[in-house]
């Protein structure tokens, strides 16, 4: 038992310094409020905690935290959709939406970023996870593990974001493969 | 174009986005997990204490108030409340998939479905069958017993049964609103 605990405790110590970063962006991308999205990076860190109690290398660390970040997350929009109701986008209602927006291209870095955060933060959360991974850069195959989705679904959803990116970050709004 | 963004300049964008690191000790974990257990075991007996408060209050008005019509509320009263105590005690919550071990979608659609069933379908009817009969019976009594006070028990039986009208159709709207999210997800899965 104290074995377990030690074991728990030193994952726990090793992903809080190793994805800390990631964990903090992700909550960027599912909370735009402050004081809630404080609350959220908690609530992921307490919840990968809890599960290295049950952590037995059945897959990869990294697929396990970004699996339990993202069930964290998930939930956690679903408790604050009930205040405002489900209006999120589909990739392909985002797709079809920017296709017809003329787009200029965000003067600076920090304009770029704001404007693919209020990209992000209107996707339904399962194409909200395929965004984020493909931004933090994970292969498909993983992308499959953490999601369920097949490699082949990946590769296609993969290709609706980047239309979406292309067309949201191009002058004119054109698509930019 | 000069100035436009590649998806891969964006993915450096997105990791460039630097966050406040949280920084919590593992006391601070155990900490929080006690206050999140305390949180779940107060919200039972919250619930249950009410529960409790309304069954202990008709069980008095049962022997205080002699008109049958009130004590037959009384009794159901009792008895919804009772119900609703043993609900709570045997009853867990919606028990959710393991985290890590649940790839997204199954968790996400399990997440859906928890959220439906809660708005919808035997808990709603349960708890409205349940808990609405000895109240209303009580009420209906009290005109009987106290024709001076009709108009106000009147009143407050309206208000009781016009809001529990607005709570069925509410509930059932979000749970059609959760199933269509159901039904998108499955169809996004297949293509």
């Amino acid at each position: 038992m104290q074995e377990t605990r030690a074991s728990q405790d030193e994952l726990y110590q090793r992903v809080a310094r190793e994805y800390g970063p990631t964990l903090g962006r992700l909550a960027y991308a599912y909370e735009a409020d402050e004081d809630r999205r404080r609350d959220l990076v908690q609530e992921i860190h307490i919840a990968l905690w809890r599960s290295f109690e049950k952590f037995g290398e059945r897959c990869s660390l990294r697929t396990w935290v970004y699996r339990v970040a993202h069930n964290v997350a998930t939930s956690h929009v679903i408790r604050q959709s009930r205040r405002n109701g489900l209006t999120f986008l589909t990739l392909e209602e985002a797709e079809a939406e920017a296709q017809h927006e003329y787009v200029e291209v965000p003067a600076d870095r920090e304009r770029a970023r704001a404007r693919l955060l209020a990209v992000i933060q209107r996707l339904d959360p399962i194409d909200r996870q395929l965004m984020l991974a493909y931004l933090d850069g994970l292969e498909a195959e993983e992308i499959g593990q953490i999601t369920g989705l097949s490699s082949a679904n990946v590769w296609t959803k993969i290709h609706r974001i980047k239309n979406v990116l292309s067309r949201r970050f191009h002058a004119g709004g054109h698509d930019g493969r | 174009m000069a100035g436009d963004y590649l998806p891969n300049d964006l993915k450096v964008l997105w990791q460039e986005l630097t966050t406040n690191p949280v920084q919590l000790t593992l006391d601070d974990l155990r900490k929080e997990e006690g206050k999140l257990r305390k949180g779940i075991r107060k919200r039972s007996v919250v619930g249950g204490g009410a529960a409790l408060i309304a069954g202990v209050l008709w069980a008095v008005f049962f022997f205080v108030f002699p008109n049958v019509l009130q004590r037959i509320g009384s009794v159901l009263t009792v008895l919804g409340a009772g119900y609703g105590i043993i609900q709570l005690r045997l009853r867990p919550g919606h028990v959710m998939p393991d985290m890590g071990e649940t790839e997204s979608i199954r968790f996400y659609r399990a997440e859906l479905e928890r959220q439906r069933d809660f708005h919808c379908a035997w808990w709603l009817w349960s708890r409205l069958i349940i808990l609405l009969p000895g109240p209303v019976v009580w009420m209906v009594g009290s005109v009987r017993a106290w024709p001076k006070a009709a108009t106000l028990t009147w009143w407050t039986l309206a208000t009781f049964l016009i809001l529990a009208a607005i709570a069925v159709p509410l509930n059932l709207r979000l749970a059609r609103q959760y199933q269509r999210r159901i039904d998108a997800l499955d169809a996004w899965q297949k293509g």
